[in-house]
């Protein structure tokens, strides 16, 4: 099982290459509000994500994801079971 | 054991759809040994449900839905995921007597309350006795119908546990409607489309015997949603109709992957797909430096592409790119069509590829015709040359008129706004007689609100309801963007103009140009950062959003604000080096 402070730092580094120049991207960081992900790049984000921990995040499950802990507590859970 | 997909070819004989309503394609589909199959996203074939399976399991669905007591026609709301379930739900509803209305399903991150109140205004729109919703989903639809007095609503376990009515089954008649279809326009003023038995057949028959030419031998794939009609009229019905095995992957799932599309189509040795403009270049997007000899695409005989206007170049791109893999060009087939004809209106020849019109931009802009383009030999004095796509003949038993703004039919190359007439037309928007009065006349002519021209008997379509915003393949009304600016204390109705332009890149993106008083830069920018966030928010997308000052968006001579003028101002000064760095990441 991979904990969630193991999780973050794979997520971040999964995210900067769709951060704007000089962005900060922390915990808190809103994916589509802040980070201005468009639904094509939130599936790319998504498929880098699915691959790197292999695993499959339910559609149903989108809607709750707003920030970059939100992500990675989502992965945390998904690895645990 | 190891699943099996359903066979391609079997001993039934094919009939191309002649039968008076889904019911009945369906019995005689189940006398064959095809069906559907359902592939993961990761290219597993995950269920297989043959037409035989489905009409037993229907029915059976139908009784139990009959221990419900509803009234005849009563309106059954499924939350279309690609699965079985909602196959199952719409052709049990077909048995039984009663109207499924497919819904979309539209999860986006962070996107739980704009889910519910989309939801809910279909629900409120379609007024559901009952509805179902993949287990996963139901949380959102208990909560999108809360105080609509549903009398059921739940997962497919719900329904399955209902006790079997005794009393025979009384399929729906031609007469009545065979489903509702919610058509993706506005998502705020929802429109749903009542499509009739005797519409849809009509509609499939000539799909089927014109439009494709389908034959024993052919096989489907598609990754198109459920609740769009391409996807449930094109490749639900339409297999069932022409008794075709189909293969799904989830529209998700292909957005994610979209190379899973061109696998399975080399897996199964598909011979029909289509997709909108945009599935064609995401793959070349996407497939990046991947050798394309890893797919084998040389049984793709009809590559369809249309709901959105056609790019001819991403087009060709695609067949360029996927030449290797055994892809012809000719496969391209060019059509044309709109929920509110149940799918179909004119489809290119076949094996004919696409059929590139070239005329000369200014002169269609300025005198509303499309004189072909002729390249001069000085260059400075060529015009602009644009580039549509020949959408072909109108299926037999359909008239189409082009008209002027007076409503005067036009003759060749002249550019002006598509009415259809035919025996598949919508009897109307369901509950929306004023809607319905604004777009179907009383002698049955319906007013697409799309802009095209004829060469000789072949449409062209200049452009989709010549308003509409489509971001990624996904229709966006500019209404709906306009509301979100109308909402914000500052901005008045009348203040705002929403529309897509292209962008540096190429790109489709939305602008939103708002007359704003205040001239306090903090709250001129805290104005333009909270409606992007709220754009975000409801409909996922970045919008470019420029304030100007009062009385400044271009009005028409009846005063109505217009938008293309409004674009056209926008163009004029918009400084795209300026603005490229702000968009970089959107």
């Amino acid at each position: 099982m991979t904990p969630y402070v193991e999780i973050l730092p794979q997520i971040l580094e999964t995210l900067q290459p769709f951060t704007k120049e000089g962005q900060a991207l922390a915990e808190e960081t809103e994916l589509v509000s802040e980070l201005g992900l468009d639904s094509m790049q939130v599936m790319q984000v998504l498929l880098k994500i699915e691959d790197r921990f292999d695993i499959s995040i339910p559609l149903n499950n989108l809607p709750t994801i707003r920030t970059v802990k939100d992500l990675g507590l989502e992965i945390e859970q998904l690895l645990k079971n | 054991m190891t699943m099996t997909p359903t066979v391609t070819l079997h001993s039934l004989p094919l009939n191309p759809g002649n039968f008076p309503t889904l019911s009945d394609a369906l019995d005689y589909a189940s006398l064959g040994e095809t069906g559907c199959n359902f592939y993961s996203g990761r290219g597993k074939l995950a269920h297989v449900l043959s037409y035989k399976d489905l009409q037993i399991q229907a029915k059976n669905l139908a009784k139990k839905l009959n221990s419900l007591r509803l009234d005849r026609g009563a309106r059954v709301a499924l939350v279309a995921d690609t699965n079985p379930d909602f196959i199952r739900f719409f052709f049990a509803c077909q048995y039984a007597g009663l109207t499924p209305v497919p819904l979309p399903i539209s999860l986006h991150l962070g996107g739980h309350q704009a889910y519910v109140t989309q939801l809910r205004r279909l629900l409120e729109s379609c007024c559901p006795s009952v509805a179902m919703a993949p287990e996963g989903l139901v949380p959102y639809l208990e909560e999108a119908s809360q105080g609509l007095g549903l009398s059921l609503i739940g997962g497919p376990e719900i329904f399955a546990s209902l006790p079997e009515d005794e009393s025979q089954l009384c399929p729906l008649a031609p007469h009545e409607l065979a489903y509702i279809q919610y058509t993706s326009g506005s998502t705020r003023w929802p429109r749903g489309v009542e499509v009739t038995q005797a519409a849809v057949m009509t509609n499939l028959a000539g799909i089927i015997q014109n439009g494709l030419q389908v034959t024993a031998g052919d096989r489907c794939v598609s990754w198109l949603p459920f609740y769009h009609d391409m996807g449930l009229v094109g490749f639900v019905l339409g297999p069932i109709a022409s008794q075709l095995s189909v293969d799904y992957l989830s529209t998700r799932d292909f957005a994610m992957r979209p190379r899973q599309w061109l696998s399975l189509m080399t897996k199964s040795q598909a011979t029909i797909s289509f997709s909108p403009s945009f599935g064609y270049e995401l793959c070349v997007r996407r497939l990046g430096e991947e050798s394309p000899e890893q797919f084998d695409l040389s049984h793709w005989r009809i590559a369809g592409v249309g709901a959105e206007t056609i790019r001819a170049e991403s087009l060709l791109r695609f067949s360029s790119t996927l030449g290797p893999s055994g892809f012809r060009q000719e496969s391209f087939l060019a059509c044309y069509g709109m929920a509110e004809c149940s799918l179909a209106i004119s489809f290119a020849p076949l094996g004919q590829g696409l059929d590139v019109d070239q005329v000369d931009g200014d002169c269609l802009s300025n005198e509303k015709e499309a004189l072909p383009f002729i390249a001069s030999l000085s260059s400075e004095e060529n015009g602009r040359c644009s580039s549509f796509v020949n959408c072909g003949v109108p299926l037999p038993g359909y008239e189409v008129e082009i008209r002027d703004a007076d409503g005067f039919a036009l003759g060749i190359r002249k550019s002006g706004t598509i009415f259809v007439r035919g025996a598949s037309i919508m009897s109307g928007y369901f509950n929306d007689p004023a809607t319905t009065d604004e777009v179907l006349s009383a002698d049955g002519w319906l007013n697409t609100g799309d802009i095209g021209y004829w060469i000789d008997d072949s449409l062209v379509i200049i452009g989709r309801s010549k308003d509409m915003i489509i971001i990624n393949g996904r229709n966006i009304w500019p209404q709906d963007l306009e509301f979100l600016a109308e909402q914000q204390p500052e901005v008045r109705p009348g203040d705002s103009s929403a529309f897509s332009v292209s962008g540096p890149d190429g790109e489709e993106m939305a602008v939103m140009v708002i007359q704003c008083r205040d001239s306090d830069p903090q709250k001129r920018e805290d104005l333009v950062k909270r409606l992007r966030a709220l754009v975000y928010q409801e409909l996922s997308i970045p919008c470019y959003i420029e304030l100007i000052p009062p009385r400044s968006l271009p009005r028409t001579s009846s005063g109505k604000l217009s938008r293309s003028r409004a674009k056209i101002d926008f163009l004029s000064r918009v400084q795209w080096d300026v603005l490229a760095p702000m968009l970089s990441a959107s």
